[in-house]
């Protein structure tokens, strides 16, 4: 067969699948080889559909067979939680700066475990922003606190603590409860955050604790009468 | 989306609505803990509204930029994961495959699963199962022409699931 015919073409085309996978019988075969021979543009789409049928082997029937796997429901609502979270983390942050240039030397005389906590603010936002203080070298932690009706809803950010570490994170009232907010696992070399929530109603709330592995850190939370 | 932000909240929306699927079913076929694919993928948004900035459409598309972020989150991953003490078990490493390959193995099994299911079909029969053409046509009650026929269309259809995927052979 001449090469080069678009109507020959159309009778070998078929055939090159089998072809480039090793599948077509002797005769066959010698055939669609005369005819590549010839045809520039068969020996092209041969060539093409060849390095897709080297791919072949690299695919596990058993798991394409499956239906594609799919994330938790919930995990878009996880990472906007956790922007959320960050977001607020980089507000809190910026405001202490502000706040740091304004009182740094009670600051510096701040004693215990807690330094500071800042007021909440914005649009009117009772939400509470603490820093804990007093930390061992390279650990951040943050929390924002917002009122909710069910209790407190606490994001904390934490950097620095070994990968891996289980972080327990509580809240303490007035007579000095703890009252559980949940637990979260610190995986990353760099941050996390955690979106959590406990029972206690933030105006109650007189200082969050976060146990990382068997340290305990503990900042204080005075929404009636936040230091500056 | 719009421009070169993922700025906004509704951007991220946006992207993990078009792209969740396809990154964490990659998380997992590299990382094999569905745990730790919800991790890896949750850390890929985060890291891209981060640098949302820096995102330029001009230069590639939202779709490839994440999955260069995800590949960059799997291989820190991996190394949290080999700093940590294993338990010993008749002195086996598991096996981990290297990475740019789960990513081709996960994009030609991700392509399999798009092409159309008579074409999947006569390729897992003949190619993965090593079964006769003849055999799997009276099977499908359809000549053995059809069979070679339907190869040949599916690894053409596969060729184009491959490109949109960001395959460039």
């Amino acid at each position: 067969m001449k090469a080069e015919r678009p109507d020959g073409c159309r009778e070998w085309r078929p055939l090159l699948g089998a072809y480039v996978l090793g599948d077509l019988p002797g005769e066959e075969r010698a055939a669609l080889e005369a005819h590549l021979e010839g045809c520039a543009r068969c020996r092209a789409e041969a060539e093409s559909l060849g390095a897709v049928a080297r791919l072949l082997p690299l695919a596990d029937p058993g798991r394409f067979g499956q239906p594609a796997p799919r994330p938790a429901a919930d995990l878009g609502r996880r990472i906007a939680g956790a922007i959320g979270a960050e977001q607020r983390a980089g507000r809190q942050r910026r405001r202490w700066r502000a706040g740091l240039s304004l009182g740094a030397a009670a600051a510096a005389a701040a004693v215990a475990l807690a330094l500071f906590v800042l007021p909440g603010g914005g649009e009117g936002a009772p939400e509470e922003h603490v820093e804990f203080g007093a930390l061992p070298g390279g650990v951040k932690i943050y929390a924002t606190l917002a009122p909710h009706a069910y209790g407190t809803e606490v994001h904390v950010y934490v950097r620095g603590v070994r990968s891996g570490t289980r972080c327990r994170v509580f809240l303490r009232g007035p007579r000095g409860e703890r009252v559980p907010a949940g637990t979260f696992t610190y995986r990353w070399g760099d941050d996390s955050t955690a979106t959590l929530s406990s029972a206690l109603e933030l105006s109650r709330t007189r200082a969050i604790g976060v146990q990382a592995g068997d340290r305990t850190f503990l900042a204080p939370v005075d929404p009636a009468n936040p230091a500056t | 989306m719009q421009s070169g932000a993922l700025k906004r909240e509704r951007d991220v929306r946006e992207a993990y609505a078009a792209h969740s699927g396809e990154l964490y079913g990659f998380a997992l076929r590299s990382l094999g803990d569905s745990g730790l694919a919800e991790e890896a993928v949750q850390e890929t948004f985060l890291r891209a509204w981060r640098a949302g900035d820096r995102f330029d459409p001009q230069i590639g598309s939202l779709r490839t930029w994440l999955f260069a972020i995800l590949r960059n989150v799997v291989i820190d991953l991996g190394r949290a994961r080999a700093a940590r003490p294993r338990v010993a078990e008749g002195g086996a490493e598991p096996a981990v495959e290297p990475l740019e390959e789960a990513l081709l193995s996960w994009q030609v099994e991700e392509a399999m699963r798009r092409i159309g299911e008579e074409h999947r079909r006569v390729l897992v029969e003949t190619h993965y199962r090593g079964r006769p053409y003849a055999e799997v046509a009276a099977e499908l009650g359809v000549p053995e022409g059809t069979v070679k026929s339907r190869v040949y269309y599916g690894l053409r259809a596969l060729r184009v699931v491959l490109e949109e995927m960001g395959y460039e052979g």
